[in-house]
């Protein structure tokens, strides 16, 4: 029944609803507007949901593709065709094209979920609340485009759509900082997709130029599928010398960097992290759970299902500087996130050290090492979620989330605390939670190729524990400073998002086959087109 | 007889689970009968546990196993779980559910004036759960996930009273420092996922892939492993350097010290040990490096014992220094003895927590010199105390003298330092047992308050653990071999050492005589004048804690000050320079069009020219 549907399209497309709806919504009346917000990412899961039973695990293609003719811009066909010779229809194409395979699915479902949560979420939002949800949906959209886009131009701009939402939300629901860590945001981020626009446009003009013999067709198109069989036909014109498409060695190592560095600035790797830091402390919370739980997920996204598939040989021979960067990420993530007084950059700093996982279990190469990358983007999604949801609740009750002027919250709000607590610990990877998995997976794939890079890794999991403790115990343990002693425990509006997500992360952490199911094929096939 | 409750098995760990998720669901609207949910769901794991055992007693060697639990696969590897059923951990389902049950019990008194007796109980119930899944796990990540787990309950019932900042930084220390242990075991599973053949972490297949050594490892790889594994039990099993956490665990309630941190979680490390004991068989380096360690454990922690002053920190360093006999035992080849230790420790030094429970009940105190001439209003504590300290200083015909004199008798046989190293923790033991015992009991009373004796709920374990401690050592004595033979299948030949049982005898009566002796009212009024440097350094436990500060705890905080500059002014100042240089192009654009013809002419010069020297370097890359 599904099949006759464009799923994703009404998937990706469903928060347009609720924009529309707000839109004849007055805006005072915060309230109908912040339900019609949930309702739409509500719908949006629903069909999420769908997507995912309908989901055929044993295929590791594309699955529900659409495609739409959306602009062709005829070229000189002269230019190219012999004289006397009938003419080639010569052109651009630009096309809608999308698809899903077990690496979107994983984490299309983690956006759907995620962005009701933060709507959830979003109940301290103080001022203006029509303009923030529009913005709220628009991001949704650009996020769930990102995962589903199956041509490398429709990918950049949901990728962009992303940007413009997130800079006035930062800008204007912010902290007190917030006016310059929106421009900070918007220039750094910039700087990336202009970086990733130079590469994507070198690739439309070698490898996305093909010749289709049944229609005598010429073209330049940005399809990934294209794309990708083109790099690796030895009859295409990418790979032929002397033309002018050909992709010689340096030029895939040009572009392969490049990718690296644009989706390297989005995860972030070091030392490209620091843009982030402001926006997780200046940021309104339910914004920091996009954009840590999902916007960070794009750069990794990005990096395996362009950098690393496009360009395996170059990847392959970086696996070791990959791995490296994945070390630095984590240790240095650990160290900093120890002597952070401010909660939020705990997190952050956190977040640094979590993503140098996903590096870890690329640069492994091989299917456990990969998968272990893909379950951890989910897996941290959830994580750092649910705790920016608590940093929220937490800081709409104390005005602050310095260590120094926090403690013995366990007294006053047991229930906060202890979600706080069991965030804790699935952050620093406890078996039975989410995080587990995805640490395991990664150094079991990449003990079989790196062994000691491993052993250093694992230094991480201790580091985690040191961190994560010292930040949780000290907001929870101790004896509770006198201002703080009549606070109100969680609403029930704040406790269901929590109870969420804590179900979530202890289902993908005692049953992964719920995450791994629909992800191995794809990943296989990505690992054995790798050659690994 | 079929193997029908064996079959069952899965059940023991599920009622306390079943007790965890109720308890966590009801919260404090519980707290007047959550007691009861918790003790009947250990009471019913207990009955299973005995049923089981009951079972094996008559049944077969085989184990009964059980892993059709596909749980995490990746192309065409995966690991299952299930249970697994043998004889050496039916023993360790009876040990753990029984004491969980009568520490359950126990605590109904102990606890009842706690407002937050329902989560007490909640995290007591998930303890219980974990540790039975520690025992029954199939595999070595199966037992790596219930380690974690038990390793975490172990850190939120340390830190069960949050207020104190003591027991706080307790929680967190217990945590981290056993994290450390784990990530050996960590990359030892990732070796052994790597090596074993097809992959299994099966300990079944460890059994015969070690044993007949038909897998092609290099021998340092597996030598590599085993101490790995051992890191992991040290960790848990507080060996000497990841000791530290231990005395410190102490900050918890004392019906958990008696649980997790005297009979049960810290056991779990010489348990791990025994169960991936045929990777240490081929390995005789890492075998040495076993007995050693445990071995210098057993002295160190006991000499530390006797210049402590708290009642429980007393019974943790004994108890290190008891863990140290067990892993020494596995160390020279003594299983059985080791196993045995294991077995009749838990009983009496559970007995000891629970008994020092009962007088800090009565006396609100933790310090021995504060205390005295407890015995004349708390009877049934004294004694049972008293036989509880008789056992663990290896007096006959107690339980502990027939394990210690096991490990002894091997020692004496396989390695003589050790068995020196050995008897003189065993003095050291009678020793500060006798100076706890003497000053903390006899004498005058030296506190305000007047002790009462405890109620029949926290006497009753007491008495039940008393006669455990006598009765537990029967089982495997010179002249009755018999669990021997059941834990590892082969016929033990009786070798009866009257020389060691002697010696041992004579060494355990010599420290009770010599501590008798030096130790009275008196010792306690004096101490602090008489402190000399070989006091000082026992009482502040060899300054190993400082050692940690000064040597890993201050450097990595300065590393992460100096970092954290380095953050905020070179790396980030990379950004900002990125940000100015866009800012600094867009001035810079806006200036040129300032509407002259000259200015235009200028730009579209210079854009001619990079579009010139574009074309032609294309050729060249």
């Amino acid at each position: 029944m599904l099949e006759h549907l464009p799923l994703l399209s009404l998937i990706t497309f469903s928060p347009l609803i609720g924009i529309l709806i707000i839109l004849f919504i007055p805006g005072q009346k915060g309230k109908a507007i912040r339900w019609v917000a949930i309702a739409t990412t509500i719908l949006t899961l629903i069909l999420s949901a769908l997507l995912y039973i309908d989901f055929d695990n044993t295929s590791s293609g594309m699955q529900f593709t659409e495609e739409m003719k959306f602009l062709e811009i005829p070229l000189n066909s002269e230019l190219i065709s012999p004289p006397g010779a009938p003419a080639i229809d010569y052109a651009y194409e630009f096309n809608y094209l999308m698809g899903v395979d077990g690496l979107s699915l994983a984490l299309s479902f983690l956006t759907a979920l995620v962005c009701l949560m933060a709507a959830l979420a979003s109940v301290y939002i103080k001022k203006r609340w029509k303009t923030f949800y529009i913005l709220f949906l628009l991001l949704e959209v650009g996020i769930l485009g990102v995962f589903f886009a199956k041509d490398l131009m429709l990918f950049f701009i949901f990728f962009e759509i992303t940007l413009i939402p997130m800079f006035f939300l930062i800008g204007i629901w912010g902290y007190k900082d917030r006016e310059r860590a929106a421009n900070k945001f918007l220039i750094y981020n910039g700087v990336g997709s202009a970086i990733m626009l130079i590469a994507i446009l070198i690739l439309i003009n070698t490898a996305g130029f093909y010749f289709d013999e049944a229609s005598n067709l010429l073209r330049y198109t940005s399809d990934v599928g294209v794309v990708f069989d083109q790099l690796n036909n030895p009859q295409s014109l990418a790979n032929i010398e002397g033309t002018i498409f050909y992709l010689s060695e340096n030029m895939r190592w040009f572009i392969f960097i490049m990718l690296l560095v644009a989706f390297g600035i989005k995860l972030p790797i070091f030392p490209f992290h620091t843009w982030m830091l402001r926006v997780h402390t200046e940021a309104p919370p339910s914004i920091v759970m996009i954009h840590s739980g999902l916007l960070l997920k794009m750069g990794a996204y990005g990096l395996i299902r362009f950098g690393v598939v496009l360009f395996p040989e170059q990847a392959k021979e970086w696996a070791f500087i990959l791995a490296i960067l994945g070390i630095i990420n984590i240790l240095y993530g650990a160290i900093l996130a120890f002597v952070q007084n401010e909660f939020k950059l705990i997190l952050a700093y956190s977040s640094v050290s979590h993503m140098g996982i996903v590096l870890l279990g690329i640069a492994a190469f091989n299917l456990a090492g990969m998968q272990g990358a893909v379950y951890q983007l989910v897996s941290h999604g959830f994580i750092s979620a649910l705790m920016f949801l608590i940093v929220g609740s937490i800081y709409e009750r104390t005005q602050t989330t310095k260590l120094d002027e926090l403690g013995g919250l366990a007294k006053s709000i047991p229930f906060i605390s202890g979600i706080l607590l069991i965030a804790g610990m699935a952050s620093l990877g406890l078996p039975g939670l989410s995080g587990f998995i995805s640490e395991f997976l990664t150094f079991v794939g990449l003990f079989d190729t790196m062994p000691i890079v491993t052993i250093i890794g694992t230094l991480g999991i201790v580091l985690t524990a040191v961190y994560v403790l010292r930040g949780v115990l000290k907001m929870t343990f101790g004896s509770l400073p006198t201002q703080y002693t009549k606070m109100n425990e969680a609403r029930l509006v704040e406790a269901v998002p929590m109870i969420a997500l804590v179900a979530f992360i202890l289902l993908l952490g005692i049953y992964p086959a719920v995450l791994i199911e629909p992800m191995q094929e794809t990943i296989l096939s990505i690992v054995t087109k790798m050659g690994g | 007889m079929e193997s029908v409750f064996s079959q069952l098995a899965w059940l023991i760990p599920l009622f306390p689970l079943i007790a965890f998720v109720i308890l966590i669901a009801i919260g404090k609207q519980g707290n007047k009968w959550s007691a009861y949910i918790s003790i009947g769901a250990a009471l019913l794991s207990f009955v299973f546990a005995f049923l089981v055992l009951f079972e094996r007693l008559n049944g077969t060697m085989d184990a009964y196993t059980w892993d059709e639990f596909d749980w995490l696969s990746f192309g065409d590897i995966s690991i299952r779980l299930g249970f697994e059923i043998n004889n050496l951990n039916a023993m360790m389902l009876i040990v753990v559910t029984l004491v969980s049950l009568l520490v359950n019990l126990y605590s109904k008194a102990y606890m009842k004036d706690d407002h937050r007796i329902t989560v007490f109980y909640s995290y007591i119930s998930l303890f219980t759960f974990s540790m039975l899944g520690l025992v029954i796990s199939v595999n070595l990540l199966e037992l790596y996930i219930f380690w974690e787990l038990v390793g975490v309950c172990s850190f939120l019932l340390i830190g069960f009273w949050y207020e104190k900042e003591s027991a706080k930084a307790a929680a967190k220390k217990a945590f981290i420092v056993t994290r450390i242990g784990d990530i050996g075991l960590f990359i030892a599973i990732l070796m052994l996922f790597w090596y074993m053949p097809n992959h299994s972490l099966n300990f079944t297949d460890i059994h015969n892939a070690f044993s007949t050594n038909s897998i092609p490892i290099e021998a340092w790889v597996i030598t590599t492993i085993a101490i790995l594994i051992f890191v992991g039990a040290m960790g848990k099993s507080g060996q000497f350097p990841l000791h530290t956490w231990l005395p410190d665990a102490m900050e918890g309630p004392t019906p958990i010290s008696a649980l997790i941190h005297a009979a049960t979680m810290v056991a779990a490390g010489v348990y791990l040990v025994a169960r991936t004991y045929d990777i240490f068989l081929a390995s005789p380096i890492a075998m040495e490096v076993v007995a050693y360690v445990g071995g210098f454990t057993a002295i160190f922690a006991a000499t530390i014992a006797i210049a402590q002053n708290d009642f429980k920190r007393i019974l943790a360093y004994s108890t290190v220094s008891q863990l140290g006999y067990m892993i020494m035992a596995l160390g020279i080849g003594a299983y059985t003895a080791g196993v045995f230790h294991l077995f009749t420790h838990a009983f009496f030094k559970a007995l000891l927590f629970l008994g020092a429970g009962s007088v800090l009940h009565a006396l609100h105190k933790q310090d021995i010199r504060e205390m005295g001439g407890i015995w004349k209003s708390m009877k049934v504590t004294t004694i049972t105390f008293a036989i509880g300290a008789l056992a663990l200083s290896g007096i006959f015909p107690f339980s502990g003298f027939w394990s210690k004199d096991a490990i002894l008798t091997e020692a004496y046989h396989d390695n003589l330092i050790l068995f020196i190293v050995g008897i003189t923790a065993a003095f050291f033991t009678a020793f500060y047992m006798t100076r706890l015992f003497k000053i903390a009991f006899l004498g005058s009373n030296r506190s305000s308050d007047k002790p009462k004796e405890s109620s029949i709920v926290m006497t009753l374990p007491l008495i039940v653990l008393c006669i455990l401690a006598v009765i537990a050592g029967f089982v495997f004595t010179p002249f009755n071999p018999w669990l021997g033979e059941w834990l590892t299948g082969n016929v033990v030949e009786e070798h009866t050492n009257w020389i060691v049982m002697i010696l041992s005898t004579v060494v355990a009566v010599a420290g009770i005589v010599l501590g008798w002796i030096v130790f009275g009212e008196k010792s306690v009024s004096q101490s602090a004048k008489s402190r000399n440097w070989a006091y000082n350094v026992l009482a502040n436990r060899y300054y190993v804690d400082e050692i940690y500060e000064w040597t890993i705890v201050r450097p990595l905080r300065i590393l992460g000050l100096v970092l954290n500059t380095i953050d905020r002014f070179i790396v980030d100042g990379l950004v900002k320079l990125t940000a100015n240089i866009v800012l600094a192009t867009g001035r810079a654009s806006t200036r040129m069009q300032n509407g002259q013809v000259q200015t235009y002419g200028l730009v579209t010069l210079i854009g001619f020219i990079i579009i010139i020297a574009a074309m032609l370097g294309r050729r060249y890359f």
